[in-house]
């Protein structure tokens, strides 16, 4: 993986090892200079073991997360990279024609390039060999077993030319030379063998043309016959060239760069370089595919790593409130001795410092654990990502590397120093008289001018926000900006005698209201704004805030309420009263644990509701299909010229189908009109009548004029230099993307969430004629159109682009009814093998995408549900420090006769009330906030519905609720055991 | 000063009360208990060889030095703590062969307790911290709240019901944890320096209200105390060294 959040993974890495050295040394130092507290910071570590490693378990789980990212992107990006190089083997750079064939092939060329190319890189230290080849694909038959392989890749190599490229080799690791193979024979791979069922001495019939021709296996391949790939057949050169009737050409030039398969691509510029003034002029280029198939697995891991960190932010901002809750914790167990030194002449300073000392052991030790248990998380998730994968054919091999688990090492010691910095400061402002005496701090907070200088900046800075956003018509902006006056109110008219219960239920239903309004209400007020997948993060914060607000300030009436109720079970009653007494007392701690459950639980929520409003789309097959039931390819090397005849003279009854539609494609450059966009390569797609007639897809905006979706298609068809475009093509206001490929070509000026579309002409222009079209877009197709891609016109449109008829390669067959679309996919394929036809039936290939969609979902679940951990552990950390801090009132609980069981239940009943409550404020606000977001996606996603995922709901309340109470069991179980006559001596 | 010394030590006999009233029958009677504290490293003797007789409706002062062993004495024979050696009646049942859970309910059921540091809970008010020991005797929740408002009137503190003990005075919040330890009707009170948090005017409220309810409601009171003055209100004082007792006085 080579970048994060687009920033170079090295550059990044150096940063934050900078930043650690510098703050390693400036704590270091200070250490130096104030031995006494470091000392007593580095002897308190020991001190509780038991507690010692609770807390660097709670520190490191921020640090985890990022960890186990990282680790996901780096098999990512390993294993695509893996995949690359052993399909491109050896070869870095390949020299082939600038233009394809009309029908998509690589056009051929003088093979004396070749020689010039070889003459030109022989001096090159950076080049360590060159040769000529042919790359084709083709169907092909064994004629034994009459299995066949609609599109197998036939390399054709001249062994003499062949060195410093892979050798193929068999699976006892022989080599198998071209040299010693008779006129008709071949060596095929293991995987076409396998497939084939095809042994030496059998013979395959190879379709290059319409004629097959027959050849016999001579042996075949473990490795090489790169850069064919797993399913190839490897013919010496100058036989493919007979066969292919292309005496004298050939299709492609390898090089392969000095250095290893990976080490060598990055000489590739240098070579690219070396070529450039060879090639000019020529109609050749030079095409790195080795590096661009490194980079795309980069950019795929990059953007697992960015994904399942941008859905863990909710998590590590809970690690970040477990962090600061076991230090403050950790401050009130050490009150006493922190009043006492400062009675004896310490400075504020001395106890943050002490603190940071201190904290900063906790940290180096947490981060380290937390990133390499990361690690072992991120394999626990390949290991779950590898069935997903493995249905779409990509091997995932598990890989880490040290920049990672540095990134993440540093990464989770900077956060946890951070905070543990806040957290040092904010204990240091103790009373030493109650400090010393162990009083409890009033309840009374500080209304010093600093408070006050708060209470006025923060609805300043509100404003501020607030107007920034709306000229800048970012929404994020502009509700931050309305948060903070919303929060800041409660700060100032508290300052002014309103009663804390008043100021903050206000204020926090104020937050939860606002960000909760329905769609669309504030769009009369507001201009058109932008939003992003920062919505998310802040709607969560800010409602979680708001609700966590209203039910701690409201508390007695909680506690009141579940007295009346529960309370009347006579056994319960004191246990009760006692255990829902204590976290609503504890504002402090039971607002930061509410919060951090209520955040993890609202995020699982809100996920599962999206998958499952989303989940239903994928079962209309008919939508996503538009209508047709088979997809098909054929070979470009021998496309069927006509597929109503061809269809008429096979042995499938023309009455299975109501329709058959063909797509043409062609590489063309396109720009849109009126901007300054740089013209690309892009793919437009021509499609015949058949097609239009028949299609169902809708759109999801159209031009003025256009009444239904059927008037648009016949537009296509009627009106030639018309186009529609799939929704990828258009920007959208809700851009919820996080770091995904995005097509070369874009359009813009416009929005998808647009009433209509408005003038927007595309400019194609053929390469290889130079001839130009302009394409009106006249609809942007429904995005659920699972088989349109890019930009499509009529094929005739097509045909005037290039100047010539252009073959169908794709084919889309509707069936009638009660015919069953696998019998007739495999009735097809046999019957056009020569034409390498290959047919998929759409309802599986939507199946399977959706099944892999709906794993990798289930795994970002499961991955923000590592979340859950840390609300948990925050239940754990507060449940241990309880049982010290009430050692005495337990023994008096005890002696006034409160059973074990009792004091163990209230222990239990504690956490479940801060585990309930916080479930439930997660769940309500994954309601309210999933409604909203269900509506928003439905304004551009026709069929998306309110769903209700009951099943997630339960699974996760469960899973939530059952591990808290197993977390607190240890420590209420201490609670019960504690011997009464020893916790009335305690002190 | 006192009445004079009775017993120097070992077994202590049966006391009369100060007031001369007819004794009703012995209520704790503690026979060679020792209680020793292993900490693995070192063994401490706390109590070695205490024996000793309470008269229902008496109140008994236990005074001496620091670490001579009085809390211990009260912790033992309360069942707060186990004894490890001798035995332990209360009421007539051996206190020292229950299981933890008996010697629990037991407490629940019979036994009230006032503490030095109040011990009151701090996230209940008065009337809850009052009530609790009815409800973990299973008192219906209304009845308790009522009888927790009348122990609270009786030691004055109506008014403060609702109050939490952070709001309220030492003497105050001892007050609560008084009508507390009566609340159930204890057959004795134990009470572990009553007055050790208080100044000397609250003390001598505190004590006088002792000695009211002991009068009143004739119940066993058996306090731990520093305080001389303390001590001369009980019936009768027992004074322990090194985990013995080694006096027993009878305040004048």
């Amino acid at each position: 993986m080579q970048k994060l959040f687009g920033v170079p993974i090295t550059q990044l890495m150096v940063i934050l090892v900078v930043l650690f050295i510098v703050v390693a040394v400036i704590t270091g130092i200070i250490a130096l200079r104030n031995r006494v507290m470091f000392k007593m910071a580095v002897r308190n570590v020991p001190r509780r073991r038991a507690q010692t490693a609770l807390i660097v378990l709670g520190l490191m789980l921020a640090t985890l997360l990022f960890s186990a990212s990282l680790a996901t992107g780096d098999t990512l990006s390993r294993s695509i990279r893996t995949q690359a190089v052993r399909d491109l083997g050896q070869v870095d750079v390949t020299v082939e024609a600038a233009d394809r064939d009309p029908s998509g092939a690589l056009a051929y060329f003088d093979e004396n390039y070749f020689e010039k190319i070889r003459l030109a890189l022989s001096n090159d230290s950076e080049v360590e060999g060159v040769a000529l080849a042919i790359q084709e694909s083709a169907p092909v038959v064994a004629t034994a077993t009459r299995l066949s392989e609609p599109q197998v890749n036939i390399l054709g190599i001249a062994e003499e030319q062949n060195s410093g490229f892979d050798r193929l080799m068999d699976k006892g690791g022989s080599v198998l030379s071209l040299g010693s193979l008779r006129s008709n024979q071949i060596y095929i791979s293991s995987e076409l063998s396998n497939k084939l069922e095809a042994r030496p001495g059998d013979t395959v019939q190879v379709f290059l043309g319409p004629t097959p021709v027959a050849l016999e296996i001579a042996g075949v391949y473990e490795k090489g016959g790169n850069p064919a790939g797993k399913l190839s057949l490897v013919v010496p050169l100058k036989k493919l060239q007979e066969f292919d009737g292309k005496v004298g050409r050939i299709n492609s030039v390898v090089i392969t760069n000095s250095g290893g398969w990976i080490e060598g691509a990055s000489h590739t510029d240098a070579v690219l370089s070396a070529l450039g003034p060879l090639l000019e002029g020529t109609g050749l280029e030079a095409k790195p595919v080795k590096q661009d198939a490194l980079d795309l697995a980069d950019q795929v891991g990059s953007t697992f790593s960015t994904v399942f960190l941008v859905f863990a932010q909710f998590s590590i901002a809970a690690g970040g409130l477990l962090i600061f809750l076991i230090f403050v914790m950790l401050a009130a167990e050490r009150k006493r001795e922190l009043g006492i030194a400062r009675a004896i002449g310490g400075q504020r300073g001395d106890v943050i410092r002490m603190f940071t000392f201190e904290g900063a052991i906790y940290a180096l030790l947490s981060a380290a654990v937390g990133s390499v248990l990361g690690v072992l998380i991120g394999w626990g998730m390949t290991r779950i990502m590898a069935v997903a994968f493995g249905q779409m054919d990509l091997k995932l091999v598990f890989a880490f590397s040290w920049r990672s688990i540095i990134i993440a090492y540093v990464l989770g010691m900077v956060l946890t120093f951070t905070v543990v910095l806040i957290s040092s400061w904010q204990v240091s402002r103790l009373n030493i008289t109650r400090a010393i005496r162990d009083i409890p701090e009033p309840r009374i907070q500080r209304r010093g001018l600093k408070g006050l200088i708060v209470a006025i900046l923060l609805p300043l800075l509100g404003l501020m926000l607030t107007m920034t956003g709306l000229q800048s018509e970012q929404l994020a902006v502009f509700m931050l900006g309305t948060s903070l006056i919303i929060i800041g109110v409660p700060l100032l008219v508290r300052r002014f005698g309103v009663p804390d219960r008043a100021a903050f239920t206000v204020a926090g239903l104020g937050l939860v209201v606002w960000w909760l309004l329905p769609v669309g209400a504030l769009d009369p007020f507001l201009p058109e704004m932008q939003q992003g997948i920062e919505m998310f993060f802040l709607v969560g914060i800010m409602i979680v805030l708001g609700a966590v607000w209203m039910v701690i300030y409201n508390s007695d009436l909680l506690l009141a309420a579940s007295v009346a109720t529960l309370g009347r079970m006579r056994g319960l009653s004191p246990v009760l009263k006692t255990a829902v007494s204590y976290p609503m007392q504890n504002r402090f701690r039971t607002g930061v644990t509410l919060a951090m459950f209520s955040l993890v639980v609202f995020t699982l929520i809100t996920m599962a509701f999206i998958v499952s409003s989303i989940g239903n789309l994928f079962n209309d097959t008919q939508r996503l299909s538009g209508g047709f039931h088979i997809r098909a390819t054929t070979s470009y090397a021998n496309p069927i010229p006509d597929m109503g005849n061809a269809l008429d003279s096979s042995t499938v009854s023309a009455n299975a189908f109501e329709a058959v539609a063909s797509f043409s494609a062609a590489g063309v450059e396109v720009k849109q009109e009126g901007t300054n966009q740089e013209p690309v390569d892009f793919a437009i797609q021509g499609v015949d009548r058949g097609y239009t007639d028949n299609v169902t897809y809708k759109f999801a905006l159209t031009a003025p004029g256009y009444d239904s979706p059927q008037e648009i298609w016949n537009a296509l068809q009627n009106q030639p230099g018309t186009a529609v475009v799939s929704s990828m093509l258009v920007p959208t206001k809700r851009n919820f993307n996080v770091g995904g490929p995005m097509p070369p070509f874009r359009l813009e000026g416009f929005w998808m969430e647009d009433e209509t579309l408005p003038e927007v002409y595309i400019s194609a222009t053929d390469p290889r004629t130079g001839n130009e079209q302009r394409l009106r877009v006249i609809g942007v197709v429904d995005p659920m159109a699972f088989y349109t891609q890019g930009i499509i016109t009529s094929q005739e449109t097509v045909n005037r682009l290039l100047g010539q008829p252009t073959p169908s390669q794709t084919y889309m067959f509707r069936l009638k009814e009660g015919q069953d679309a696998k019998t007739i996919a495999k009735a097809l394929e046999a019957n056009f093998l020569e034409h390498g036809f290959q047919a998929e039936v759409m309802a599986d290939e939507i199946r399977t995408n959706a099944g892999t969609s709906i794993m990798i979902n289930n795994l970002l679940q499961g991955f923000m549900g590592l979340g859950l951990v840390v609300g948990i552990a925050a239940l754990g950390v507060i449940a241990a420090r309880s049982v010290v801090e009430r050692r005495q009132q337990i023994g008096v609980l005890r002696a006034l006769g409160f059973q074990k069981e009792m004091v163990q239940l209230s222990f239990l009943l504690e956490s479940s009330f801060i585990a309930l409550l916080g479930i439930a404020i997660g769940i309500g606000l994954g309601f309210g906030l999933s409604y909203n977001l269900v509506e928003m996606m439905s304004d551009s996603l026709e069929g998306v519905t309110y769903h209700v995922p009951w099943l997630n709901i339960l699974l996760v309340a469960g899973i939530a609720y059952v591990a808290s109470l197993l977390t607190t069991y240890l420590p209420a179980r201490q609670a019960a055991n504690v011997y009464p006559a020893e916790a009335l001596r305690y002190e | 000063m006192f009445e004079g010394i009775r017993n120097s030590a070992g077994s202590v006999g049966r006391a009369i009360s100060a007031e001369g009233d007819s004794p009703i029958g012995t209520i704790i009677q503690a026979t060679d208990i020792h209680k020793i504290y292993d900490t693995g490293r070192v063994k401490v003797h706390a109590l070695r060889g205490v024996s000793l007789d309470v008269e229902r409706g008496e109140m008994v002062a236990i005074m001496g030095a620091s670490g001579c062993g009085k809390t211990t004495l009260l912790n033992v024979l309360s069942g707060i703590d186990d004894i490890s050696q001798g035995e332990v009646m209360i009421d007539g049942a051996s206190i020292s062969a229950m299981s933890d859970r008996q010697r629990t309910r037991y407490r629940a059921e019979k036994m009230g307790f006032v503490f030095q540091a109040f011990n009151l809970l701090p996230v209940l008010s008065a009337v809850e911290n009052v009530e609790l020991p009815l409800l973990v005797a299973k008192t219906k929740p209304s009845i308790a709240r009522q009888q927790a408002l009348e122990a609270l009137a009786l030691v004055s503190l109506a008014g403060e019901a609702h109050k939490r003990p952070m709001e309220m005075s030492g003497g105050q919040q001892q007050r609560v944890t008084i009508a507390r330890a009566l609340v159930n009707n204890p057959a004795i009170v134990w009470a572990d320096e009553p007055t050790g948090n208080l100044d000397s005017e609250t003390s001598a409220e505190v004590m006088d209200l002792l000695c009211r309810l002991n009068k009143e409601k004739l119940q066993t009171f058996v306090v731990v105390t520093h305080d001389i003055a303390v001590g001369r209100r009980a019936n009768r004082i027992l004074r322990m060294a090194d985990g013995c007792i080694v006096e027993e006085l009878f305040p004048a």
